[in-house]
């Protein structure tokens, strides 16, 4: 008997259909949404790890005895180094699964799926979208805690010779300062205490210290430096411009 | 309903499938334009008989109709049902494989000829070297053979071996020349000096 016809036969015989079009057209689409949802959660990972390493104080790097990625790996909460990693390999896997995903080598795969992650990624972070998320985070998920609130709690040890708050009351030579948990502390200062340029000592000023705790509510500063990041710093000397 | 041959004849592979889908018995139509084809290299990747080959064949194409609505115009037909049967082919020498290693199969002379270049060659030297082929084929890694036999014994381009396979023409393009490399040495070990170059 001819073989086609057998085929045919049997086509008929066991109502075989071919699955329709859009079964074909709802994977393509699923897979194709689960590489964008992978780079697009990618990249805002990415970027959270660039506010990090934007908010991590490397002048700390002489005061303490941690390497630069220590210091950025001390602030940055692993949720985001975790979540790039999975959303990427699930932005590659569902590349490579796409329809003409196999005529790529893994590593072109690789390299496209983290260029893109990491341009969106900075686009985000410049864009300011980084701190928006990470201080949403930060808000709502009580189990997160925050970049802000590591950097106030590495910031918190006068006994090891860090401070930082808000300034309170300033007059020459010495400061109040109120830390992160409203403590109030007496800060002095001379002529060899280095401040930052942009730090003007006044009331509303946050500010972060190095220096020595001298008794339980006095410190003397060698260092004085804002608070934010480079980012915060330019809004307040933007700030200062205006008024 | 019945399709003569010439009408099949007269439609490409896209129309075949174009007018199977919405008229089963067009589907004949590919399947008697690669069943020969198809049965080759079935036999010569699973080293099954050709009623075995044959059973095969029905059901990746029981898969192929199945799927056919999935068939990528942009992809060659002929690349697609490749896929299709290879895998088909796979799933089947795997479970050979584990249940009947000790099997003998009759294969036929031209199973695995090897180029036109040899086609002055006397018969009995060319039968030799089938089976010498036949024989280093079957010591290979199956990724090493089916890449061999897609290339030379198919004729297949890279792109097209890429299509198959699902894997990179670059990747296609090492595969090959390790699957090269490791036929020479069997072979070399096995016969000395049989598939040196004139």
């Amino acid at each position: 008997m001819d073989k086609s016809k057998e085929i045919i036969d049997k086509i008929k015989r066991d109502h075989i259909q071919p699955r329709p079009r859009w079964h074909f057209l709802l994977k393509d689409t699923l897979i194709w949404l689960a590489c964008g949802i992978g780079i697009f959660i990618g990249a805002a990972a990415f970027s959270v790890i660039l506010f990090a390493i934007q908010q991590t104080d490397f002048e700390l790097t002489t005061h303490l005895s941690h390497s630069r990625f220590e210091l950025v790996l001390g602030l940055l909460p692993f949720i985001w180094i975790i979540a790039l990693i999975v959303f990427l390999l699930i932005a590659i896997f569902s590349l490579q699964k796409s329809r003409s995903g196999y005529k790529f080598s893994w590593l072109r795969l690789v390299g496209f799926s983290a260029l893109l992650s990491i341009l969106l990624g900075t686009l985000f972070f410049i864009g300011g979208g980084a701190q928006w998320l990470e201080s949403t985070f930060a808000a709502n998920v009580s189990v997160y805690e925050g970049i802000q609130e590591k950097k106030q709690k590495m910031w918190m040890s006068p006994e090891a010779g860090l401070l930082s708050g808000m300034v309170e009351e300033a007059n020459p030579g010495q400061f109040v300062l109120v830390d992160f948990e409203q403590k109030k502390w007496t800060v002095a200062y001379d002529s060899s205490t280095f401040i930052a340029p942009v730090v003007v000592l006044e009331a509303g000023e946050q500010v972060k210290m190095v220096g020595k705790q001298t008794d339980n509510s006095h410190f003397t500063a060698e260092e004085i430096r804002p608070w934010g990041g480079r980012a915060n710093r330019q809004k307040m000397q933007d700030r200062r411009g205006k008024n | 309903m019945y399709v003569s041959k010439e009408e099949c004849r007269e439609l490409s592979d896209a129309e075949a499938v174009e007018k199977a889908l919405l008229q089963v018995d067009y589907f004949a139509c590919l399947y008697n334009k690669y069943e020969v084809l198809l049965i080759r290299y079935i036999r010569r990747i699973a080293l099954v008989s050709s009623e075995e080959a044959e059973d095969i064949l029905q059901d990746a194409f029981i898969k192929i109709w199945s799927n056919l609505n999935e068939f990528d115009q942009h992809l060659k037909f002929s690349s697609w049902i490749y896929r299709i049967v290879h895998n088909e082919t796979l799933s089947v020498w795997r479970k050979k494989k584990s249940y009947g290693k000790d099997r003998q199969v009759q294969l036929d002379d031209n199973l695995f000829e090897i180029g036109a270049e040899d086609s002055d060659a006397d018969g009995t030297m060319r039968e030799q070297k089938h089976l010498l082929a036949h024989d280093v084929l079957e010591q290979l890694p199956i990724k090493y053979k089916t890449v061999l036999v897609l290339k030379f014994l198919e004729g297949m381009h890279y792109d097209e071996i890429s299509d198959v396979l699902k894997i990179p023409e670059g990747t296609v393009a090492t595969r090959i020349n390790r699957a090269k490399k490791a036929f020479e040495k069997i072979a070399a070990d096995q016969q000395p000096g049989f598939f040196e170059k004139e």
